[in-house]
């Protein structure tokens, strides 16, 4: 009987253990490296960094977590920036990096004197860093299998991209067309570029839209439903399921059109509350647990159940966002073990 | 060939029609005849608004050399955000918005010359740097919320009357005027004549001044009103609604046959190019192809345009 007692504590001590640090971690110091900060995104990510990691250290998980935001966007200052830091005797830094490869030097010097590096958002390829990259591809796919379900009979697709060239674009393309090339059923029959612009998405669905047959989806990136609404709606068309982006004109456009005819869709895009989840993971490795050096970022889901309660945490003008807390590092954590 | 036709196609802007409709025609092919009229509207309603700033911006560059508004972007967010956020979609506020946007437009045009004239700021930088600060206003005022247009205004910016949108109709009203006071004022020549030599202007006793005065506040009043209806048209005013603005008035202005070097404007060619412009983009969409080549040709096509409109003109 005492045995099991005492099994059954050391049992409850390792559920409450779990997620939670393995060493102390109270008088370790860490640091947001950060190369931008001049859009709605961006802002709210630092705004998020504040309010958890600000909560840490009043509980004495961590002894300080100062974030650092370079004026111009550059390589070459972020990189004077980490020395800095390194000089300063951080423990950690968490960073959000201008350039996957150009702060690689910066990153080893870091490495070297002993201190974690964790990049996220822009993440960086120097090996001894820990990477938490977005699965662009995923959420592209993502889209298609939401609309598959949604529309078993499939149809014609309007795919909106976003900015020519760029990394992201072609990585939400890339996942969207594997997504049709698995769902038959459904026929890509346009493509525009509308520049994750809700103004530029309008200019050009308007410009193709005459030209296609009846569509039943729009697939999109982010900040671009709204004017394909727009533009679907100045051309007198039945509403297609539009696939939003977490913005807020999107998601309020979505409840308008709920309320008004039960119209339904679903929006994806990612957090600027992964800087949250940053600090954890960074957290977690200060406090000696095993972390894999490529984790991957959850994507901000909303459906047609938790669409209000989003949009009222979504201040206006700005990106849906959640907050990440210990518990949910720990899982992406074990998801990338798993792996 | 009769003298008549000559005339027409010694004109610099007849190319850029029949460029667009070559353009429109090529669409039409690809898609064997659907949705013609579709794009028609689609293209009208959409060059209503490069038109209107265009208007503005082909009257400042035909004061000479060294006169662009860099500001139009800017001055529409700020025009549209604050008409937006006063009306607070209230169909009663409608006209009260227009007319502070109105006022915008006259306060940006008082500044923008008070910095050309009385600091002695070359246009360029003078309305480069006014744009941040008009910028900064507009991001102040309303932290980049997204606010509707009262409903009656949404509905006149975006109506259509047998395919002819309202607001493209009147904007050809408005060009007309435009024409007509460009070529039959004193004001509207002593435009043309400020551009071709300002010193023979000066000479000739045209108040030089007062021309390039008036001609940077209506140049900003237009930009104004293209902010309002604009940020009616598309569901609300954005911080980044008047980007597409900048280098389009400028495109739009020289493919329609205006001189760069100023001295010689031209209003049919507004038109024109405005409806070329959307057509090329919404031609190249519709043939599928990547963004890559889509770019080259559009580069291509307008290069061609304007060497043909050229051509003419130097054989004179």
């Amino acid at each position: 009987m005492k045995w099991i007692n005492v099994t059954l504590a050391a049992a409850l001590l390792a559920v409450a253990g779990g997620g939670v640090a393995v060493a102390d971690t109270s008088d370790k110091r860490i640091a947001l490296s950060n190369n931008y900060a001049g859009n709605s995104w961006r802002q709210a990510m630092l705004r998020s960094w504040e309010s958890v990691t600000g909560q840490a250290v009043t509980d004495g998980v961590v002894a300080a977590a100062d974030a650092f935001t370079t004026a111009e966007n550059q390589v070459t200052e972020q990189a004077a920036q980490i020395q800095n830091l390194i000089l300063e005797g951080y423990d950690a830094i968490v960073l959000n990096a201008a350039s996957p490869e150009g702060l690689n030097g910066a990153v080893k010097e870091a490495c070297d004197a002993g201190i974690t590096v964790v990049s996220f958002d822009g993440v960086v390829t120097e090996p001894c860093a820990w990477r938490i990259a977005v699965d662009f591809k995923q959420m592209g796919k993502d889209e298609v299998l939401y609309l598959a379900e949604k529309l078993p009979d499939g149809g014609n697709l309007l795919e909106i991209r976003g900015l020519a060239g760029v990394f992201v674009d072609d990585e939400i393309s890339a996942g969207i067309h594997e997504g049709v090339a698995e769902n038959p059923q459904f026929n890509i029959v346009g493509s525009v570029h509308g520049d994750w612009a809700q103004d530029v998405a309008q200019k050009a669905v308007a410009g193709i839209l005459p030209s296609l047959p009846d569509i039943v989806g729009v697939v999109t990136q982010g900040g671009d439903g709204y004017g394909a609404a727009q533009a679907i709606k100045a051309a007198g068309r039945d509403m297609p399921v539009i696939i939003m982006g977490n913005r807020h004109d999107e998601l309020t456009w979505w409840k308008e059109q709920k309320d008004a005819n039960g119209y339904e869709t679903m929006s994806v895009s990612i957090a600027p509350g992964v800087s949250t989840l940053a600090f954890w993971v960074a957290q977690m490795i200060l406090s000696g647990q095993d972390v894999p050096k490529d984790l991957t970022v959850p994507f901000l889901r909303i459906d047609q159940d938790n669409l209000e309660e989003n949009l009222a945490n979504t201040e206006a003008g700005g990106v849906a966002n959640t907050l990440y807390s210990a518990e949910d590092a720990a899982s992406v954590v074990a998801e990338a073990k798993a792996m | 060939m009769p003298a008549a036709v000559k005339q027409i196609l010694e004109r610099p802007w007849i190319w850029v029609y029949i460029a667009a409709i070559a353009v429109w025609g090529a669409t039409m092919v690809f898609t064997q005849g659907q949705g013609g009229g579709d794009l028609l509207t689609a293209a009208l309603a959409f060059a209503t608004f490069s038109v209107i700033v265009a208007l503005g911006q082909m009257m400042v560059i035909t004061l000479g050399p060294g006169n662009v508004d860099l500001s139009i972007p800017a001055t529409m967010t700020l025009a549209g955000t604050v008409a937006t956020k006063v009306m607070d979609t209230q169909d009663s506020m409608i006209l009260v918005g227009f007319l502070l946007a109105l006022a915008v437009g006259l306060g940006v045009g008082l500044f923008n010359y008070g910095l050309i004239r009385l600091l002695q700021i070359p246009p360029i930088i003078a309305t480069l740097s006014s744009s941040f600060l008009f910028q900064s206003a507009a991001i102040w005022y309303n932290r980049g919320l997204r606010i509707k247009p009262p409903p009656q205004l949404a509905d006149i910016a975006t109506r259509d009357v047998l395919g002819l949108p309202l607001l493209a109709a009147a904007v050809i009203l408005l060009a007309v005027i435009v024409h007509v006071v460009l070529h039959r004022t004193t004001y509207g020549r002593a435009v043309t004549a400020v551009g071709q030599n300002t010193r023979a202007a000066a000479l000739a006793g045209i108040n030089v001044d007062r021309v390039r005065f008036q001609t940077y506040v209506f140049c900003a009043v237009l930009a104004a009103v293209n902010g309002f209806f604009f940020s009616a048209f598309s569901g609300g005013a954005a911080l980044n609604m008047g980007q597409a603005y900048l280098l389009n008035s400028i495109a739009v202005v020289v493919i329609g046959g205006t001189s760069v070097a100023g001295g010689f404007a031209n209003v049919p060619g507004l038109w024109a190019a405005a409806m070329f412009l959307f057509l090329v983009e919404a031609m190249l969409n519709t043939f599928g192809l990547g963004a890559g080549i889509r770019l080259v040709l559009t580069g291509l096509i307008i290069v061609g345009v304007i060497i043909a409109a050229g051509g003419q003109k130097t054989e004179r």
